[in-house]
């Protein structure tokens, strides 16, 4: 079986790798990962294109465990020399590292798989033209700038569009041989007003650039409708300017679906980490409060709270066939009924507490080592409408699109602030709010949620670049969340602070 | 690995072949050694390859892009011809008046060091071996990673800009911690240079150790504004994020940036400069003397005692808004953040001889070691940040550190904090921007007044509560 993505020698010299390899009697395990991206980034910035942009990489990542610690290497040379070179090369890194080892990594062995994945699309983004696609993006860029001209202080607009397609070959030292190819695609827009004051504010669609993304065809631009959504964008930036601040205190909060999904990321699914929380991950991002002692013992959320790890959601950023170890997609709970109960795991770090990996690993790309990141980790929806929940809340507010995020080392203190924020009184919505900021502790937070809204209202979010490892890689990972009210939530105003 | 002149000769066999009117080639060749430890583990060595090339082809103003990993003459030529054919489709750039030529010679400051880029796995392993060792040594265990890299950058145009580097980069970063990765004490250590040899490993592994015994049993202290000590690498962090919002023609355009409309105008404390400084000929200097267009860079002043002077620009950018390119285009997925700003920023120095002179200067406050996810996307016109403290926050009493503190959430305009700031270290340190690759900040130590703190972390005993 060939693929238009892999060179015609290439099955040969990942082969070759692998025999090279295998003849060491001090290699444990070997991967040998093909990976090629193409991409198209496109961005329209008032009136003017901002980014017209194609990109293409390719290259060979291997991974070697010796005879106690791992060696990484990799070449953007895909002939059988350089390949077995950096296969090579990896064994020597291996070998180095290992003079420094108290003891062997652990790595339970696994039956090798075989098989294909294909993001399913309805049409191919990589078949419409460039002109189409800046079209696509242009007509609301001047419509936003047009409502500027109408009056509105509309200071700058902007739309983008991205699409990378991913292509990898897997081949192990234990049989395992896969080949998975992606398509990833994000698209949106947003609205600077800027009031006589020089303060700004923002209002973007569908979300916060960068958590907008899908795994997808080009079909997507079509639901996603830019232009519908202009006019909504455009008042609610020019309103912002003059409405009052969402005074600072403790009320009851109802977040939209994709602030969920970023809470989500910052407060389940990092900590979740098992790396983090073994402590592999100090030199960028910190460790985890979830550490494995509080496995089936710790009340992370309410009863209502069950977060799942599923990477066969389809359209998920997070959704593949096999991760970079070659361990099937499948669907686990993290929280269940409230009770933390597992953890996105390695092969190696779920061996150190004796269970089964939940196949989490991937790397950016050839030139980077797997690291366990985010699949689509996803709220699970329980009933009700968003307007029916907003009914039942007699004082709070409705918290809508990220603009800022930060939370502590251990995953338990974070802060956000919000685009806008819509005051609800009596079960109705009454005026816009702006510069809206909430705070708290993970666990606390996730235990004062009371109602999360139903199917309807559950959507899938990707964000596109999400920050692990050192080097930084960027993964893409996704979310599925409906709107949930959270009680006597700590609130303030950010532009105040 | 290939060196920027054969890189520079490479890109112009590329753009001759291709025969393309206007056109610009910005080509990378990094080559890293990464041995990054963790739980008293060497378990992540890299040896890791990133070629790179960015094509632009220009049809009058009309222009796209098309990059490369395949760093050889057929897959340039193949990007050129890609991003002509893409430029055909796509509306003009106002402000867009062709690629770079020739311009002023300039003069390669000192970057490269042989040590640094033929450093081996096994010369990494020895470095680090002594660190591992002292931490363990010590009742704690280490974490943080060594890493030795080599590049090579060149840019060609077809209107005749030509220019190549070549530099080298060691940096070191050392965590001595209480528990591996759920929380307790903590000690950081960092130190970056050319030259691998020069890395302060064992110096810095001495200070995270201390660092990390100082900060065992912490106090909660309640929120509120208290005086502030910041260490350089706590300090550039908040840098960069000012970088991110303030300094880039892109805000300034948008009208987003605190300097927007304001230049000339007193937006920080008195005392206060910052420099974009790329040609920095002694061991603070990272920076390659020409950005990713080919514009030789200068040093530019962003903040001159408080004053709004400038932002940083390429070249379109530059003449949209009526000035000249400072040589701020950064080298392509060099940054998670922006595609104009500082690789060098400097902050003056001041004239307290020490950090420990500056806490001397506080009746009550704190000293933070380091910061944890800062955002500035709050109230990016007045530079409202939030973040954390982390590996290392000591309450200061009458001039002396007295206890460790838990870690604190901050929440304060930037700009208001300088305004208050009253003391800076002579020293500076020179501290790799931490989301992006594009440099290093060069900063002193910090005392500001007042500054808000608006939460704290939460203690582990209390999980369950």
């Amino acid at each position: 079986m060939s693929s238009p993505y892999e060179p015609a020698w290439l099955d040969a010299a990942l082969q070759a790798a692998l025999a090279r390899l295998k003849r060491e009697p001090d290699v444990r395990y070997a991967e040998v990962r093909f990976v090629c991206d193409s991409s198209e980034k496109l961005r329209v910035r008032d009136l003017r294109p901002e980014q017209v942009a194609t990109t293409s990489s390719r290259g060979v990542a291997v991974r070697v465990l010796g005879e106690r610690t791992w060696g990484f290497a990799c070449t953007p040379m895909t002939d059988e020399a350089s390949v077995v070179a950096a296969a090579e090369r990896a064994l020597s890194i291996a070998r180095a590292s290992g003079a420094l080892a108290r003891r062997a990594v652990p790595f339970p062995a696994a039956e090798g798989v075989r098989g294909t994945y294909e993001t399913p699309t309805q049409i191919d983004p990589f078949t419409i033209s460039t002109g189409q696609k800046l079209a696509a993006l242009d007509a609301p860029v001047r419509a936003l700038m047009g409502k500027g001209r109408q009056g509105k202080p509309i200071r700058s607009a902007e739309a983008w569009m991205d699409w990378t397609r991913t292509h990898k070959r897997l081949v192990t030292s234990e049989g395992t041989d896969v080949r998975q190819t992606f398509t990833y695609g994000t698209c949106g827009m947003q609205a600077i007003a800027i009031g006589d004051d020089g303060v700004s504010q923002r209002r973007s669609y569908p979300t916060f650039q960068g958590g907008d993304g899908f795994q997808a065809g080009y079909e997507r631009i079509a639901e996603l409708d830019l232009m519908a959504h202009v006019d909504r964008v455009a008042d609610e930036a020019t309103a912002l300017l003059t409405a009052p601040p969402l005074a600072s205190g403790t009320c009851d909060v109802i977040l939209e679906s994709s602030q969920v999904g970023l809470q989500i990321h910052e407060s389940c699914g990092h900590p979740t980490e098992l790396d983090r929380a073994l402590g592999t991950e100090i030199s960028l991002a910190g460790g985890s409060f979830l550490q494995p002692e509080l496995l089936d013992k710790l009340r992370y959320g309410s009863a209502i709270v069950d977060l799942v790890a599923d990477s066969t959601s389809p359209g998920g950023m997070g959704t593949f066939g096999w991760d970079d170890e070659g361990v099937r997609a499948g669907t686990r709970h993290l929280v269940r009924e409230g009770s933390f109960v597992d953890y996105l795991s390695s092969r190696e770090t779920a061996a150190t507490l004796g269970r089964a990996s939940t196949g989490t690993m991937r790397a950016e790309g050839w030139n980077r080592t797997p690291l366990i990141r985010m699949v689509n980790v996803s709220l699970q929806p329980r009933e009700g409408t968003l307007e029916a929940l907003v009914a039942d809340t007699r004082d709070g507010v409705l918290l809508e699109t990220d603009k800022s995020w930060s939370i502590d080392d251990l995953r338990l203190n974070f802060q956000f602030t919000c685009e806008v924020a819509w005051e609800i009184k009596h079960g109705k919505r009454t005026r816009l709010l702006r510069d809206p900021l909430y705070t708290g502790l993970t666990p606390q937070f996730w235990r004062s949620c009371d109602a999360i809204c139903g199917p309807d209202e559950w959507r899938l979010w990707g964000v596109t670049t999400c920050g692990k490892g050192d080097p930084m890689q960027a993964m893409q990972v996704g979310h599925g969340a409906a709107p949930a009210r959270f009680r006597g939530v700590t609130v303030g105003n950010g532009g105040a602070s | 690995m290939i060196g920027g002149d054969d890189l520079l000769a490479l890109c112009k066999d590329a753009l001759a072949e291709a025969g393309e009117g206007e056109a610009e080639i910005c080509a990378v060749s990094k080559r890293r050694g990464f041995a990054r430890f963790a739980i008293g583990e060497l378990g992540q060595h890299m040896d890791l390859d990133e070629p790179s090339a960015v094509v632009r082809v220009a049809h009058g103003a009309r222009v796209a892009e098309a990059g490369t990993s395949q760093l050889d003459r057929e897959s340039l030529v193949a990007a050129v011809r890609s991003a002509s054919r893409a430029a055909k489709l796509v509306p003009e750039t106002e402000g867009f008046a062709g690629f770079a030529d020739a311009g002023r010679s300039i003069e390669r400051a000192p970057r490269f060091e042989q040590r640094t880029a033929t450093a081996t796995a096994e010369e990494r392993v020895a470095r680090l071996a002594p660190t591992m060792e002292a931490i363990r040594g010590a009742e704690l265990i280490s974490a943080g990673a060594l890493e030795t890299s080599s590049h090579a950058l060149a840019v060609a145009t077809t209107r005749g800009c030509g220019r190549a580097h070549d530099g080298t980069w060691a940096s070191f970063k050392v965590w001595a911690l209480e528990t591996a990765g759920a929380g307790g004490a903590a000690g950081y250590g960092g130190h970056m240079q050319r030259d691998v040899a020069k890395l302060a490993i064992a110096e810095e592994t001495a200070r995270a150790i201390r660092i990390a015994k100082l900060a065992k049993e912490p106090i909660g202290i309640d929120a509120g504004a208290y005086d502030v000590v910041m260490e350089p690498v706590a300090v550039a962090e908040l840098l960069e994020w000012l970088a991110a919002i303030a300094f880039g023609a892109t805000e300034m355009e948008s009208g987003t940036s605190a300097l927007a409309g304001r230049i000339g105008e007193q937006i920080t404390g008195a005392g206060i400069s910052l420099t974009e400084d790329p040609n920095d000929p002694g061991e603070h200097g990272f920076a390659a003397p020409f950005d990713r267009e080919g514009t030789a860079r200068g040093a530019v002043a962003l903040i001159e005692n408080g004053i709004a002077r400038g932002a940083l620009y390429d070249r379109t950018y530059g003449a949209r808004a009526g000035t000249r390119s400072t040589g701020s285009a950064l080298i392509p997925d060099t940054s998670l953040l922006a595609s104009i700003g500082p690789s060098a920023l400097h902050m003056n120095a001041g004239d307290a001889a020490s950090v420990d002179e500056l806490i001397a200067g506080m009746d009550r406050g704190l000293y933070v070691c380091r910061l944890h996810y800062v955002n500035g996307l709050i109230e990016p016109r007045r530079a409202v940040m939030t973040g954390l403290t982390r590996d290392g926050c000591f309450l200061v009493e009458r001039g002396k550190i007295t206890r460790a503190v838990g870690n604190l959430r901050f929440t304060d305009s930037l700009l208001e904090g300088l305004a208050r700031c009253d003391g800076r270290t002579r020293a500076r340190t020179a501290v790799p921007t931490s989301w992006s690759d594009a440099g290093a900040s060069v900063v002193p130590a910090v005392r500001m007044r007042a500054f808000k703190f608006n939460g704290r972390s939460q203690e582990k005993a209390k999980l369950h509560e």
